[in-house]
């Protein structure tokens, strides 16, 4: 079980290294995407300035320094689509990268660009993103036409869940799990919105929205409706907490935002091939912080630490209790946890 | 063009299948306007039409798909108006998959929109005599109506505005390697909503046969279903797929874009269950209308109510 972390530029290599981290991955996105498009149109699911690389030279540089302290580095081609104007240059883009940069995988979501990129037969290895949605064995099974060396599963699959998935692929293939950092509201795969600047995400958009409750019943009783507003009330403090607790940070720097670190044990039984950390774009202190936290605990783990303890242990990591007893800034409820 | 209605059950098809009848069945008060005025606009665009073929089941929400014998009572009353029949089926986890597994034994003959490619999976393997059609949830433009019209109403005044433009009007069946390999996979026919920003479909050109839904276009959804909420205890709350008393659907929620940075302020979005839709505007319907006489659409899906019923 190995611990992925995100990277941005070549100077968070060692910090991220040093601080734990045996798996990186990236986004790339070049001058040629930022001319074709304006911002709206994203390459990798970030915008385009600000959370990748830009340049070959520093994708170069990044794969080759990774590789020597013996990284591997993944990088996303993620857009739920590429439409066919756009198809050569992202096809040209991922040959660069297997090839001319050594990169060890593609994250990839689009079916089809993963069918073209089964044909070429790159040395890279096929990743499949967690915004394909693989929420079942047969949507996986589906997706190993294409040569997937690995799955990353989406946020919303429970551990009993990923249990019987793991049991039904039977080691077919790598499972990737989401560890800490970024939640979502909706299911990655199946939202069609954008997060762009000007409007920002919209399940965070919503939660300052107006909102008006209609009753589809005869009669729409204050308790009624005061039932309704208690609970979007709490659904709106959920997001909160997927939002990275409104983006914030403990009094000792360190992030919020969903986390699964109390599930850890549970996953390494489960045969779990590696935990994401989500943030290509955030700090590199958060990067550093987060890394650390999820190494304090994988240690444990592999040292044998019972799962109660790994649980104690990973409640003082976070350091604020309260967070952790309101039950919402978990990516997976886990016996014993909170 | 063949219009096709999606029905919540048997007894909408106990009378004639007239649009002006479907077009008073919603009952929300919220919508049940724009859904006559969207009727209205298909029948002054096209007349009389006739639906010759019915769907029925759910896209969103694998807790609502229907009980086989509901199916059944569905499928009956389609053939018995001599219509087609198609089950919508949802994005599903392995339970999800199991119910499903159920009901397609018991189709004889039937298209099956799939939203999940497991679904595709199970069909092609056990379930060869179905016909699959991709469903609108794997059509990945973007359609957040809160910008894309604004994108749309631009006049994409330089050449990466009007690149930024063209690849949000088009999708993952622009590529003809995607089509070929859905038709590698049986699946000559696709579904999509009408977006905002407008559509290009120049993929229709290729033989790929593309429905399209009214007046609904979806938004977001998830596993997470906040008015399942409703019967848990706080800390329990928004748990992915949780098990739910079916609460989406004693109420509606209506949001209002009062935040919106732009001058849209009035524009509104409803969420049902664990699903976010929008609603076509005028020149919308006006748009898609232009696109079916151009004969790009093979089939209009009006759905009289918001897609989220208990069926």
């Amino acid at each position: 079980m190995k611990i992925l972390a995100p990277i941005r530029a070549l100077d968070e290599l060692e910090m991220l290294a040093d601080a734990g981290a045996e798996e990186l991955f990236c986004g790339i996105v070049p001058r040629e995407w930022q001319d074709r498009y304006t911002g709206a149109v994203w390459l990798n699911r970030r915008a385009p300035v600000g959370g990748s690389l830009e340049t070959w030279m520093e994708m170069r540089e990044l794969a080759d320094s990774a590789h020597r302290r013996k990284l591997p580095v993944f990088v996303t081609l993620n857009a739920p689509y590429y439409t066919a104007d756009q198809l050569p240059l992202v096809l040209e883009l991922a040959r660069r990268l297997s090839e001319e940069c050594g990169v060890d995988a593609l994250i990839v979501t689009d079916v089809n660009l993963m069918s073209r990129l089964s044909e070429e037969k790159l040395n890279a290895k096929l990743h499949v993103s967690s915004v394909a949605a693989s929420l079942n064995t047969e949507a996986i099974r589906f997706l190993l036409n294409f040569g997937p060396s690995r799955v990353i599963l989406p946020r919303s699959l429970t551990l009993a869940e990923i249990g019987e998935l793991a049991r039904a692929l039977a080691g077919a293939v790598e499972l990737e799990v989401f560890m800490l950092n970024d939640g979502c509201a909706f299911e990655e795969g199946y939202c069609a919105t954008t997060h762009h600047h000007s409007v920002g995400a919209f399940c965070t958009s919503l939660s300052e929205m107006e909102a008006d409750f209609e009753w589809h019943a005869p009669v729409f009783t204050n308790r009624r409706r005061n039932w309704l507003k208690r609970n979007l009330a709490d659904y709106r403090e959920w997001v909160w907490y997927l939002n990275g607790n409104g983006c914030g940070a403990t009094p000792k720097g360190l992030p919020y935002g969903p986390c699964g670190l109390c599930a850890i044990p549970d996953l390494q039984r489960i045969g779990v091939a590696s935990l994401k950390i989500v943030g290509r774009e955030a700090s590199a202190f958060k990067k550093m912080a987060s890394v650390r936290m999820v190494r304090d605990i994988v240690d444990r783990t592999r040292s044998g630490a019972s799962k109660l303890q790994v649980i104690e242990r990973a409640r003082s990591l976070r350091d604020q209790p309260e967070h952790c007893n309101a039950g919402y800034m978990c990516y997976y409820k886990v016996e014993g946890g909170p | 063009m063949e219009w096709c209605v999606h029905i919540a059950g048997p007894s909408d098809l106990d009378a004639e299948p007239a649009l002006a009848r479907f077009a008073t069945l919603e009952t929300s008060g919220k919508l049940h306007d724009s859904v006559r005025r969207a009727a209205e606009s298909v029948a002054a665009a096209f007349g009389d039409v006739r639906f010759s073929r019915c769907a029925f089941g759910n896209e969103f929400c694998e807790h609502l798909t229907p009980e086989p014998g509901a199916v059944a009572a569905a499928a009956g009353a389609a053939a018995a108006r001599e219509m087609g029949f198609t089950l919508l089926t949802p994005y599903v986890s392995d339970a999800g998959l199991a119910r499903l597994r159920g009901i397609f034994h018991i189709l004889d003959d039937a298209e099956v929109v799939f939203n999940d490619w497991g679904v595709l999976n199970l069909l092609r393997r056990e379930f060869p005599h179905l016909t699959p059609v991709q469903g609108r949830l794997l059509n990945k433009s973007l359609r957040d109506p809160r910008v894309m019209g604004i994108y749309g109403d631009s006049q994409a005044a330089t050449a990466a505005a009007a690149a930024t433009l063209t690849a949000l009007q088009r999708s993952n069946a622009d590529c003809e390697s995607y089509t070929a390999l859905l038709a590698r996979f049986g699946v000559r026919d696709v579904e999509m909503d009408n977006l905002p920003q407008g559509m290009d479909l120049g993929f229709a050109e290729r033989g790929v046969r593309l429905a399209v839904y009214l007046p609904f276009g979806f938004i977001a959804t998830s596993r997470v279903c906040m008015a399942a909420g409703l019967h848990y205890r706080k800390a329990d709350k928004f748990q992915p797929g949780a098990p739910c008393r079916h609460e989406c659907q004693s109420h509606l929620l209506e949001y209002s874009y009062t935040n919106s940075p732009f001058g849209n302020r009035d524009q509104k979005f409803w969420l049902k269950g664990n699903s976010y839709f929008y609603l076509h505007t005028e020149p919308m319907l006006a748009s898609l209308f232009d696109h079916a006489r151009s004969g790009h659409i093979a089939r209009m899906v009006f759905q009289p109510r918001i897609p989220m019923g208990l069926s």
